[in-house]
């Protein structure tokens, strides 16, 4: 039978896995909300006079039961979850593939979500195996007292360690994504930050445990892209840095490969730990027969330990990043091709061998944000915009060009992935900086004041990528 | 506020005494159903609103069947009698109801032109200030004052909460027109803050529709 796929997602990522789907002959359909009518990813796809109706409206993209009732009458075969929304819940996961009418779900296994997902479980599974990680929590804690106590110990460790500055995260446990997350350098601030915190979590994931960690200072964030198939194959398409993120722990610039001893001299070798990194996050994919997509998160002190953060088990907004560096018969891979098609059961077809790597490449977000104020969303409509065409960059965008498009304040006002690549960092950063010149973007908001992108901040990082 | 000013709000209602509640579908499923235009129909009654009102129709997907009822009680003045037995998307207006306005939907309407609105800053879901909800939990929302500066509400816009500060006349929250959770849009008011001297104004305003009003 000839697979369709539901695409569980919006925005651009959506737009991304429908041409994936189209390139390798799947058909498909999409859903969106009320609040994405507007949407690129939407109006692509929507013909509603015929009844090849490629869009439906439902009420909540964390609905399933919309959700798998469109792929019923449909007549899907399997879900791609995208990135957020069900893309790491095992329980959709599990729901997807055990049912009446079973789907496939684009992603790994539910048992291996289930292991790797939750963040908490992963760092058990990691320290079991010897694969380090932050110092702190491996379980939610919903007590205050408790909580408080094991704050205090963390930050008497770090003073005893002569940590300048000892602080703690207290992260909501259930969030994601860089939200939820607050940092405490007094002990006495603690319960306000927790209180705060545990009410946010109880509001946005229904579960108020938090987790409580040793804030790292200067570090590197790094990423290990794994590719891995349901046939017990597992290869990695390199490293990337994401360092460069907004105040709310959301990434902005990120950058393959993971170190460069152009941009920075090292106190390690830069080498030897991507190598660390890389063999960690396979000991750990091996462990739980991982078979999917999937992103292993590191911290990189600047002495170069090592610290696992969490694994990401699904497509990572950032995966062209890693794509752009790597060949396959010299070509640029699709990674979420290659994750639909593997998901499907294909064979991977090549081993680590085969994938060659080289360049540099850099994504830029283009988000409708104040970077001044905290990188406040911004609210507007956009009346104008347009990014330069080079054959060594792409734009993966849910923004209309040939008309305006009302921001919807339901989700993130992500606008645009810019990817520019080239022979080393040097050239990416570069061509990074004219291709930031020659974007444009207008529009102003209710009170008729123009629209603000983070374009300025984006211009000011480049040169700060890949250094401590 | 003169009294000519209620006079025309009031006629403007007496022209035109019906509220009008559309139904959108709540989700996804084939629907089906259960009354026809122009049939009466009961809302939700009960001493706890526990009784729920007419079956107006039903959603079935997944396996289930989500019964949809009527909220008010009026007359079915449209119903897209087309759909039945069809797969409908979420959102799609499927009914709308006719009723007769109460006199204390009046009254909320006309107090909604009359007190100082607090609006909403951008389109997003609001929540009270966790000092404000506490405060409303113990003693009602008509017993707290705010005051220019005080945090009295919570946007959340795009997963990020931003605390709200409150800026005009200081008074007691007199009308609170959002729920948490609920997108509001950008300008829409929030609450009704009626000043201290304008209480006795609002009180004549609310016995005058009591007794003109039938």
């Amino acid at each position: 039978m000839k697979e369709k796929v539901l695409i569980a997602n919006r925005g651009e990522i959506a737009i991304r896995i429908a041409e994936a789907c189209q390139s390798l002959g799947l058909d498909f359909v999409l859903v969106y909300t009320g609040a994405d009518e507007d949407s690129e990813h939407v109006r692509r796809y929507l013909d509603s006079k015929s009844n090849k109706n490629r869009a439906w409206r439902i009420s909540n993209y964390t609905d399933p039961n919309d959700i798998l009732s469109v792929a019923d009458y449909t007549k899907c075969t399997a879900i791609h979850p995208g990135y957020g929304f069900f893309s790491e819940d095992f329980r959709f996961a599990r729901r997807v593939t055990i049912r009446n009418r079973p789907l496939t779900f684009i992603g790994p296994k539910w048992e291996v979500i289930k292991d790797l997902g939750d963040k908490i479980n992963t760092k058990r599974v990691a320290n079991k195996l010897g694969i380090p990680t932050i110092p702190g929590t491996d379980a939610p804690i919903y007590n205050e007292i408790e909580a408080e106590a094991i704050a205090e110990n963390i930050l008497e460790k770090q003073e005893i360690q002569g940590i300048a500055e000892p602080s703690v995260l207290v992260k909501a446990a259930a969030g994601g994504g860089g939200m939820g997350i607050e940092e405490v350098l007094q002990p006495e601030q603690f319960r306000r930050v927790y209180r705060q915190i545990q009410n946010y979590a109880k509001r946005q994931f229904g579960d108020g445990g938090v987790l409580i960690e040793q804030c790292l200072r200067d570090y590197n964030h790094l990423e290990v892209q794994l590719v891995c198939s349901r046939h017990n194959e597992r290869v990695y398409f390199g490293t990337r840095n994401c360092t460069i993120q907004s105040t709310g722990r959301q990434k902005r610039v990120e950058a393959a490969p993971g170190f460069d001893s152009s941009c920075f001299s090292y106190d390690f070798d830069p080498d030897d730990v991507l190598n660390k990194i890389v063999q960690y996050s396979l000991k750990l994919a091996d462990h739980v027969k991982y078979d999917n997509v999937g992103t292993w998160e590191w911290i990189v002190a600047r002495d170069g330990s090592p610290y696992l953060l969490e694994v990401n088990t699904r497509i990572q907004v950032e995966n062209d990043v890693s794509a752009r560096i790597s060949y396959l018969k010299k070509k640029h891979p699709n990674l979420i091709r290659e994750q639909i098609r593997l998901a499907l059961g294909d064979k991977m077809g090549y081993s680590q061998k085969k994938i060659k790597f080289k360049g540099a490449c850099i994504e830029l977000r283009v988000v409708a944000e104040d970077t001044r104020r905290g990188f406040q969303p911004w609210i507007g409509t956009i009346s104008r915009f347009d990014f330069p065409r080079h054959d060594w960059s792409a734009v993966y965008t849910h923004v209309p060009f040939d008309r305006p498009y009302v921001i919807p304040s339901d989700y993130d006002p992500n606008l645009a992935l810019a990817i520019v690549w080239g022979a080393d960092v040097d050239e990416a950063k570069e061509r990074g900086r004219r291709f930031l010149n020659e974007v444009v973007i207008e529009g102003e908001n209710g009170k008729g004041e123009p629209i603000l992108t983070n374009i300025p901040y984006l211009k000011d990082n480049i040169d700060n990528l890949l250094r401590f | 506020m003169d009294d000519s000013y209620v006079n025309e709000i009031l006629a403007q209602y007496r022209a035109d005494p019906y509220g009008y509640v559309d139904s959108h579908t709540i989700h996804t499923g084939s629907i089906n159903f259960y009354v026809k235009k122009d049939e009466k129909v009961e809302g939700v009654s009960g001493e706890w609103r526990h009784i729920s009102g007419t079956k107006l129709y039903s959603l079935h997907r997944e396996g289930n069947d989500k019964p949809v009822f009527s909220r008010s009680s009026g007359i079915v003045s449209s119903i897209r009698t087309d759909l039945e037995g069809k797969f409908v998307e979420a959102g799609e207006k499927v009914i709308t109801i006719r009723y007769p306005l109460k006199k204390r939907e009046i009254i909320e309407k006309i107090l909604r032109r009359v007190l100082v609105p607090f609006k909403a800053p951008e389109r997003a879901k609001y929540f009270f200030s966790l000092d404000i909800q506490s405060r409303i939990d113990k003693f009602g929302h008509r017993s707290v004052a705010v005051k220019p500066g005080d945090e009295i509400l919570t946007m959340s816009l795009m997963k990020r909460d931003t605390p709200i500060y409150y800026q005009g006349e200081p008074g007691i929250i007199h009308s609170v027109y959002f729920q948490p959770g609920i997108t509001m849009e950008q300008d829409e008011p929030l609450i009704g803050i009626c000043p201290a001297e304008k209480l006795p104004v609002i009180q004549k305003v609310i016995n005058r529709v009591k007794a003109e009003w039938e």
